[in-house]
């Protein structure tokens, strides 16, 4: 996991106070006490990590309490404490079971097939070819729309089956008209989501495809290898932490998908995903506090040893080098 | 760079030799880059001013703190509809010019709404005066404490008139003789149908048809052209749920029986007249519903009505409005029928948006002085030739007097007696065969546990309109589910 | 940066033209259901409701009547105002804490440098709806409620943990020996800061405030649930044109395209910018 970016020995060493430092002023780190040094080191992430700590774990430790209590809102009901029932009954409920399956699927086709997309389009776009910059502003403005107005218009103007534009073209060609949300909802949402987030994928690789070394490239041509197997031999590998990124980052927003399902569907089996479901469970009309913050607790953690064995053990992106 | 890919970055290989020419460097990087940052600020900061800066500007909106200063102000959060956007539009004229207070409306979607109502209430949030309710949580919120009992405002207010209001919605908004909720807008349930298309068919609608009889209508009528009849399929207890509530209320069937002191007693959807309504909900939308049906709620059903795809709709009464409007393509070719039904009198439903003022009130009598104003008869009266709808476009369904008003029998004569009979008809005591758990209900059931449940079931019937799953499955799922809420 | 003219050399002319004209008829796919709903935003609510069309008369009366301000309502301006006051402010609060613990986490690395990385990343999991009770909590026993400051302070959350992100891998692409030699010079954090590490990083900053600025000013769910009452925000202001009872599709595409028009702009004008931002370290 070690790696620095300096080639070897081209610097001095990077850090830390047990480093033999090259001559400084009395006033630099070396000159203090270890622990004072780490202090002053840490003294910068404070404020960000502290604001994080305040404003994400204390709302998540009243979520854990409430976890463990019957409360609900409405009737209006004594709240008590039921330990860990909440949690008990989760493995019985078909409809978690069935909305995490859905959370699964959403998520996985629609960073999947927006990250190919995006690299596909970053391809095309990386060439010369007339009106590229705008071609690719054009590309860029879905990601730049609110998430409900998205839902609305794709729901209302081109899924309708009747008035839809989607519909209208499928008619051209001899196609009878397809209820596409009810008969395809899960397939409807991805579409939109896939919509919204190509372009923030593509911006990430058209980054990628910026940042590759021209001079490497210009070696391998005349060196005389094809464009197929440059491609294959230095620029997939390149892009493999740019990929990475676009899959960490897309998996973070798009497992959070509740507009999209609210405008478009409104539910149903096919596509309710977890959030959702807390929704219906809570504020969305069923209020109760307890279960629905239970479900929440275990979507974080189940969230989170997901990620932390995808990016912990898969991905390359936490690479960098150690502290001393 | 990855180290795998070989070289080093173009900015490690820069070599460090002292630090005029890297400051120069930096410095140089520093004002380019400042500069097309600060373009691209300076693009979203102007266009965001030149929003505020253009248009009337006016800061009572936000900023505004609840009272202290002198001037009073109440914050009042209202479902976003046309009759609402009316009043908020004509408030500053009518009430703040005589009353001197300020109003400052939250218009918001209705899921919106009632999340925030909801928990506003339950959990003491202070924000709004005044909120706007339905008349499913008007006597529930009642009953908890939650909002303050009018009576003795409504009664002692004599520009208020409270014996106009119409008896049914009286009653819906009324628990144990106390009244939660002044109803600014009600409508019931009736069905519209295309005079022209039957006469043209030979067919003939009855005044207050069966639904056996529309379903025969519809199925004969349905063509590639047009479809017969219009229902709601669209998931949600407000959406199907409430149409399809009221056809299980005619069919004899319910969701849960009541217990003796009105608590959920056994889930009812595993009955015969449940699945007999739901087959015959799902087999006539199947048969003869419109395009696209399982999506489908009250906006879907007027594009589809107004555009002429379908030749019957069975909802809201406040649609005929849309459908006679001057730019409708099919007014005045409309007739109006009651609620179809088939073991009960009535089936037509009961709604009401209205004000109520939450229990955490600091100015209970200024709020009542304010909804004394916007649910009264002097409003009706006033708003008729003000606003941009015209005489047709005045909240209707709440008061006799409203149909006494010969501007609005001449603007509205094509439903308005059709929807006064339909209001004054609603089985708001008694919608089914059957005694129902909680307080009155006609579309839905009294009680808070309906709109989970009815979520939840109504995604499966949706599911089931649109062929996804069948109606076995949906309703033994449905059935857990009722169940579950049992006591 | 010119990967274009290696991929030149030796190629013939038409294939560019192929791909081309495939690019551009992938970028008209992408734009069309935008410039859909711009069309529909000069339409009457009948036609824009009906089958699609482009046979109709264009006017503005949607612009004006979603404009209109009337004394009570949340105005245009008033929504414009809050949502820009609650992004560009929430968006340099972010900034002014994530250059620092960037600096911690790239340039010196504190111990356990992954783990606080993963902690940041690992907020962004919990459903929002969850969090969204305990959160309307704490904001009413603040006394922060319908306030542009509690948008600020929950926004400066959210966009945190990305900013922390993203800013570290630009950051370790700043060379060592600048530091270092700034560091020689006497220069404290901030020093180093100003005179080394933002010049170098300045693109990927500016990347990072963008996207920062896009999800505060799109933001809904925590807007309509806290602000409903006052202060409320562009998202508000756009779903207030949704009804229940009567179609609203002329109304809302009309206003959406308002709505849209800062970031929209800001994206386009600083697309280029955040391309070399992302590029210049991204994910080191």
């Amino acid at each position: 996991m070690t790696v620095t970016d300096d080639p070897a020995g081209a610097s001095p060493p990077s850090d830390g106070p047990e480093d033999p430092a090259p001559p400084r002023p009395p006033s630099g780190d070396a000159a203090l006490p270890s622990h004072a040094s780490a202090w002053r080191r840490r003294l910068p992430l404070l404020p960000a990590l502290i604001f994080t700590i305040l404003l994400t774990q204390v709302p998540f430790v009243m979520s854990i309490w409430y976890s463990l209590t019957n409360w609900t809102v409405n009737p209006p009901r004594d709240r008590e404490f039921v330990g860990l029932e909440n949690y008990i009954d989760l493995p019985d409920n078909q409809q978690f079971v069935d909305a995490a399956v859905v959370s699964i699927k959403m998520t996985v086709f629609s960073v999947l097939l927006s990250v190919l997309l995006g690299t596909l389009i970053a391809l095309l776009l990386d060439r010369k070819f007339f009106g590229q910059g705008f071609v690719r502003t054009l590309i860029l403005t879905p990601f730049l729309i609110m998430p409900v107005v998205a839902g609305l218009i794709w729901k209302n103007q081109m899924f309708h089956a009747l008035y839809g534009v989607l519909n209208w073209v499928l008619e051209r060609f001899g196609v009878d008209s397809v209820e596409f949300v009810s008969k395809y909802p899960l397939g409807s949402i991805v579409t939109v989501l896939v919509w919204q987030w190509t372009p923030f994928m593509m911006l990430i690789m058209l980054a990628g495809l910026q940042s590759q070394p021209s001079d490497v490239l210009e070696a391998a041509r005349v060196d005389g290898a094809s464009s197929m197997g440059i491609f294959r031999q230095l620029t997939l590998p390149h892009l493999r932490r740019y990929i990475e990124l676009g899959v960490l980052l897309g998996t973070i927003y798009l497992l959070q998908v509740f507009d999209h399902i609210a405008v478009i569907t409104g539910g149903g089996p096919g596509s309710t995903n977890l959030p959702f479901y807390v929704y219906r469970r809570s504020i969305g009309g069923g209020w109760l506090f307890g279960a629905a913050s239970a479900y929440s607790i275990v979507v974080v953690v189940a969230s989170i040893l997901i990620a932390t064995f995808a990016i912990r053990v898969l991905s390359n992106l936490l690479e960098g080098e150690d502290a001393a | 760079m990855c180290p795998d890919v070989g070289p080093p970055s173009p900015s490690t290989g820069i070599r460090f030799e002292g630090r005029t020419p890297v400051q120069e460097e930096t410095q140089l990087m520093v004002k380019m880059t400042w500069g097309k940052l600060a373009k691209v600020f300076a693009v979203f900061i102007a266009l965001s001013m030149l929003a505020a800066a253009c248009g009337d500007d006016d800061d009572t909106g936000s900023g505004s703190d609840n009272g202290g200063d002198g001037s009073q102000t109440l914050n009042v959060a209202v479902v976003g509809n046309s009759q609402m956007e009316d009043i908020a539009a004509l408030t500053p004229e009518l009430f703040t010019q005589d009353t001197g207070i300020e109003v400052n409306y939250s218009i918001l979607e209705e899921a919106q709404l009632r999340e925030i109502t909801t928990r506003d209430a339950a959990a003491g949030g202070d924000q709004f005066d005044v909120v706007m309710i339905g008349l499913f949580e008007a006597p529930q919120f009642g009953e908890n404490g939650w909002i303050l009992d009018l009576s003795g405002y409504a009664e002692g207010d004599e520009d208020y008139d409270v014996d106009d209001l119409i008896p049914t919605v009286r009653e819906g908004l009324t628990v144990d003789g106390a009244l939660y909720a002044s109803p600014f807008y009600a409508e019931s349930s009736f069905l519209m149908y295309r005079q022209d298309v039957l006469d043209e068919a030979g067919l003939e609608m009855p005044e207050a048809p069966t639904w056996d009889e529309v379903a025969e209508i519809a199925r004969e009528i349905d063509s590639d052209e047009m479809a017969g009849i219009c229902l709601r399929g669209k998931p949600g207890w407000g959406d199907l749920g409430a149409v399809f509530t009221t056809v299980l209320n005619t069919f004899g069937a319910t969701w849960w029986a009541a217990n003796d002191d009105g608590t959920i007693g056994e889930a009812q959807v595993d009955q015969p007249e449940f699945r007999e309504a739901l087959e015959f909900y799902v087999g006539l939308l199947d048969d003869a519903g419109e395009s696209d049906a399982s999506n489908a709620s009250y906006n879907e059903c007027t594009q589809q009505y107004l555009d002429g795809q379908v030749a019957m709709w069975y909802d809201a009464t406040v649609a005929a409005g849309n459908l006679e409007a001057d730019d409708s393509p099919v007014k005045g070719k409309n007739g109006y029928a009651l609620a179809p039904v088939k073991e009960t009198d009535t089936a037509g439903w009961l709604w009401a948006w209205s004000l109520a003022i939450p229990a955490t009130t600091s100015d209970a009598d200024l709020a009542w002085e304010y909804i004394s104003w916007a649910t009264g008869p002097g409003y009706i009266a006033e708003a008729g030739e003000r606003i941009p709808g015209g005489w047709a476009a005045i909240p209707p369904g709440t008061r006799q007097s409203t149909y006494e008003l010969p501007e609005y029998q001449d603007a509205a004569g094509a439903f308005a007696d059709k929807t006064l009979e339909a209001m004054e008809a609603a089985p708001i005591d008694e919608p089914g065969t059957t005694p129902r758990p909680g307080l009155p209900g006609v579309q839905f059931v009294g009680v808070p546990e309906f709109q989970d449940m009815g979520n939840q079931c109504t995604e499966l019937f949706s599911s089931a309109i649109a062929g996804g799953i069948s109606v076995d499955e949906a309703l033994s799922q449905c059935q857990d589910i009722a169940s579950s809420f049992s006591q | 940066m010119s990967t274009t003219e290696a991929h030149l050399v030796g190629e013939r002319r038409w294939v560019d033209a192929v791909f081309g004209v495939i690019a551009w008829i992938v970028g008209a796919i992408y734009f069309f259901p935008i410039l859909w709903m711009l069309v529909n935003s000069f339409k009457t609510e009948l036609v824009a409701n009906g089958p699609p069309t482009l046979d109709f008369d264009p006017n503005l009366d949607r612009y004006s009547e979603v404009t209109e301000a009337t004394t009570g309502l949340l105005s245009f301006t008033e929504a414009f105002r809050n949502s820009g006051y609650v992004s560009i402010i929430s968006t340099i609060v972010v900034l002014l804490m994530a250059i620092p613990a960037a600096y911690a986490l790239a340039i010196y690395p504190v111990k356990k440098w992954r783990d606080v990385l993963f902690f940041f990343i690992s907020t962004k999991f919990l459903p929002l709806v969850a969090s969204i009770l305990p959160l309307w909590i704490l904001a009413r026993e603040f006394g922060v409620l319908n306030t542009r400051l509690v948008l600020v302070i929950l926004y400066t959350a959210m966009n945190l943990p990305l900013a922390v992100w993203m800013l570290r891998s630009f950051f370790q692409e700043v060379p060592k020996e600048l530091v270092e030699a700034a560091e020689i010079d006497g220069a404290g954090v901030f020093g180093q800061l100003r005179s080394v590490i933002l010049p170098i990083a300045l693109p990927g900053i500016a990347a990072t405030a963008l996207l920062c600025l896009i999800f505060a000013w799109n933001e809904y769910f925590f807007a309509v649930q806290l602000n409903a009452a006052d202060g409320q925000t562009v998202p508000i202001w756009v779903a207030s044109n949704v009804s229940t009872r009567g179609n609203f599709i002329a109304k809302l595409s009309a206003a959406s395209v308002l709505a849209s028009l800062p970031v929209v702009v800001a994206g386009w004008l600083a697309q280029k910018r955040m391309i070399r931002g992302l590029a210049m370290g991204a994910i080191k």
